[in-house]
């Protein structure tokens, strides 16, 4: 558990601006799927923006890494457009 | 035998969960031809659903009249106000604002061409002193729809409103605004007291369309559920896989190349959330 700990804070004190950056996203993406509750076209449109966000992120946070490899793009484009798909059916059907 | 079987139990959860030499040193379940393996299950169950007709949110909601019903006299219960009776001529009116809404493609209490809700009343023949109207739109759950009158200050007011003595529901699939949607119209009235014979026979908590509405909501309720589930297990396995892949690549220094797990799982639990406490909720006016 210590280890864990102890790269949890490494890790985000080495990236503190790019997680705090994932997180408000987060943030504003919850907060406007509440504010639209029910308008399912607009709750479809932040999800992608979201999803989209986070791709992008991806490969920003791995460039100022020196960490990118297209594994690794080809990584975060699978979890997000999993997620899409699978919302996509209870959201916009 | 047993034992056997339990040690490739054991070796294939190992294997796709935890980083160890034989899987590159990180969870098989975070490889890429799995991640792959996510992203075509998730299209075959769009395409699955999609020609099925399974519609979760607009279609085949597990609203129904009962549960509504039965949730907003317990609200009632609470507030030491007696129960609202079910009346079919209230129901009937809730009917033809909904259709109306279809309709003329509106989402408010009063249509575009000035139509309030009271003229369906009077139109079906319900006689009145006091009426109201709470609407809402896109709900999974009947006690979602409940609640979040509740926590509305004007739609709480309707449903503790000592004045109101009847109540009528409408549950109707259309489409609004280019949307599959499932509207729910609640009415309240307290009907005029010189009309005793005709409020008699419509007090009948067994009427006739509200059971039918039930019936076919009923019927949907155990398809819905289904998309949501998946749904949820999936996003519980990912996080599952994330941690303990994040645990262990902690506990024994493994360094490697590929996607961060922290931003995967701060990505997936904001999704999960969202999930959880806001795609299942639909609006109210």
């Amino acid at each position: 558990m210590n280890g864990l700990i102890k790269y949890l804070r490494h890790e985000v004190k080495k990236h503190t601006f790019d997680y705090l950056l994932l997180v408000t996203v987060g943030i504003f993406f919850l907060v406007s799927i509440n504010i639209f509750k029910g308008e399912r076209l607009l709750e479809f449109i932040f999800l992608l923006a979201f999803a989209s966000f986070y791709i992008i992120w991806g490969i920003y946070h791995h460039i100022i890494d020196d960490s990118l490899h297209l594994k690794t793009v080809i990584e975060y484009i699978l979890i997000a457009f999993t997620i899409i798909f699978l919302l996509k059916i209870i959201i916009f059907p | 035998m047993y034992t056997n079987f339990m040690e490739k139990v054991k070796s294939f959860f190992h294997h796709l969960f935890i980083p160890h030499e034989n899987n590159n040193f990180r969870a098989k379940s975070l490889h890429p031809d799995f991640l792959m393996m996510y992203l075509v299950f998730a299209l075959v169950l769009t395409f699955i659903f999609k020609t099925t007709g399974v519609n979760v949110l607009g279609f085949a909601t597990d609203v129904t009249v009962e549960k509504l019903y039965q949730l907003t006299n317990q609200e009632r219960e609470k507030n030491n106000l007696p129960p609202l009776a079910l009346n079919d001529c209230l129901s009937q009116a809730a009917h033809k604002k909904a259709e109306d809404m279809f309709s003329k493609n509106y989402w408010a209490h009063f249509s575009p061409t000035g139509t309030t809700p009271w003229d369906f009343m009077i139109d079906i023949g319900c006689k009145y002193e006091y009426a109201g109207e709470n609407l809402a739109k896109n709900f999974m759950f009947s006690d979602g729809v409940v609640t979040a009158w509740m926590n509305s200050q004007s739609h709480k007011e309707n449903i503790i409103n000592k004045n109101y003595s009847q109540v009528g529901y409408a549950i109707v699939n259309g489409v609004l605004n280019g949307e599959e949607t499932t509207l729910v119209v609640q009415l309240f009235d307290k009907p005029i007291n010189s009309t005793v014979a005709y409020t008699e026979s419509l007090i009948n908590p067994k009427s006739v369309q509200a059971e039918e509405i039930v019936n076919v909501n009923k019927t949907k309720a155990n398809l819905s559920s289904l998309p949501i589930n998946i749904n949820i297990i999936f996003m519980i396995f990912l996080l599952a896989a994330l941690v303990l892949d994040f645990y262990f690549a902690a506990k024994f220094n493994i360094i490697r190349f590929g996607g961060k797990n922290l931003a995967h799982f701060i990505f997936v639990t904001f999704i999960f959330v969202g999930l959880v406490y806001v795609f299942i909720n639909g609006s109210i006016i």
